[in-house]
């Protein structure tokens, strides 16, 4: 009886210990959490203010004083103003990407395929999927966030009309196969692909894999596609052969893909 | 009836939001108040649209990011005094954070449009801000006394 005794108490102990521990993390999440959102805001108020001024006062030079500058000055000027639109446009996808982290899930059923046919529409109205062909075959029902996967899938879709578009007959796939012992989601495009080799970078913040001159972008989309797919306990991988196109298979359980 | 008030803190948007007006050749008077306190002087005190003065602008433009008193709080008092309360307020503000946007809404602005980085867009969105609130909309009348 003196053991059981020694040994309820320990057990207790832990608990308590434990549960201590555990009530701490979280505090120090919802911590982290509210710092993450106070800086958002703080990117997106502070940092755009002084970038309109960058803009607005080079504008003003070329509009008022363009007549007294040379044709070397009025260029120094115009890349002022292409280089605070540019990072104008990274702020944006920056708070797109930590909107991503910091909302929380919805959880529903949905249908992948249809939130793809959805995006699609969208896209060929605009200018993005013009003159591409796109197949998108049936996928079991799953559950999801639905606003947080149709990011994914903007993405993914609008993406690929990208690397596309120098392609002769651009062609674009969704739908669900068996890779890798597993049922996965996939969007498929016959563009230009990209290497192998520097793989590892794709997925990274802000890392390109093509110049500006060749495709134009910020790197933000595939980082935020990670992020949601990881957020719903899945998994994405690429491939892709130069100038043969790109794979991206996904899943929204089973863990991180390598 | 046609004064502008413009509740401004950053001096280049002060004078960016100036020079679009004036390149869109919108002529109103444009009083300026640099934060929240001054906005309310002006409109409660002894300034430009004072109950002293007798006159009301037609239209507000509304940072939210001002020293001293905030936007939102400014907000809250137009809309709370018998006289200012149906004046048309559009919120101008770098920030497009959903909890601002509802807040603005929540306390009375009529309009919130976000300030974009791009002169050119900027301009033309002051140009149609003013096609609408001072040509096309109908000002209220004033509070009778």
């Amino acid at each position: 009886m003196q053991t059981e005794t020694v040994t309820g108490t320990a057990t207790d102990e832990l608990n308590r210990e434990l549960e201590l521990r555990v009530a701490e993390r979280t505090q120090e999440l919802a911590v982290a959490v509210r710092e993450l959102e106070a800086f958002a805001y703080s990117v997106s108020h502070d940092l755009r203010t002084p970038l309109r001024a960058l803009d607005g006062f080079s504008q003003a030079l070329l509009e008022d004083y363009g007549d007294q500058l040379d044709e070397t000055g009025l260029d120094y000027l115009r890349r002022i103003r292409a280089g605070s639109q540019r990072m104008s446009v990274l702020i944006d996808d920056m708070l797109r990407l930590s909107r991503v982290s910091r909302s929380e899930m919805q959880l529903e059923p949905l249908d992948l395929a249809g939130i793809a046919r959805d995006v699609i529409a969208e896209l060929t109205a605009g200018d993005a999927g013009r003159g591409v062909t796109f197949v998108v075959t049936e996928t079991a029902p799953a559950t999801g966030d639905a606003r947080l996967l149709r990011i994914a899938l903007f993405n993914l879709l609008e993406n690929a009309c990208k690397f596309t578009r120098r392609t002769d007959s651009p062609r674009v796939e969704f739908g669900m196969k068996e890779k890798n012992g597993q049922m996965m989601y996939f969007v498929a495009d016959n563009g230009a692909g990209f290497d192998m080799a520097h793989a590892e970078r794709l997925f990274g913040a802000f890392q390109r894999l093509h110049r500006a001159d060749e495709f134009e972008g910020t790197g933000i989309g595939l980082a935020t596609v990670q992020r949601i797919v990881r957020r719903h306990g899945g998994g994405i991988l690429a491939e892709s052969t130069p100038g043969d196109g790109a794979r991206f298979h996904f899943t929204l359980s089973g863990g991180n893909l390598t | 009836m046609s004064g502008v008030l413009l509740i401004e803190d950053n001096p280049d948007d002060v004078e960016l939001t100036l020079r679009a007006f004036r390149k869109n050749n919108i002529a109103n008077d444009i009083v300026i108040a640099r934060d929240g306190q001054e906005a309310l002087d002006a409109l409660f005190g002894d300034g430009a649209f004072g109950p002293a003065s007798g006159e009301l602008p037609s239209l507000l433009l509304l940072d939210l990011n001002l020293p001293r008193v905030s936007g939102l709080e400014v907000l809250r008092r137009i809309r709370g005094d018998q006289r200012t309360r149906l004046l048309p307020v559009v919120i101008l503000t770098s920030s497009d954070e959903e909890q601002d946007l509802i807040e603005g809404y929540s306390l009375g602005a009529n309009s919130y449009v976000r300030k974009p980085v791009d002169f050119a867009e900027f301009a033309e969105g002051i140009r149609v801000l003013g096609l609408y609130w001072l040509v096309l909309n109908r000002a209220p009348p004033p509070v009778k006394a």
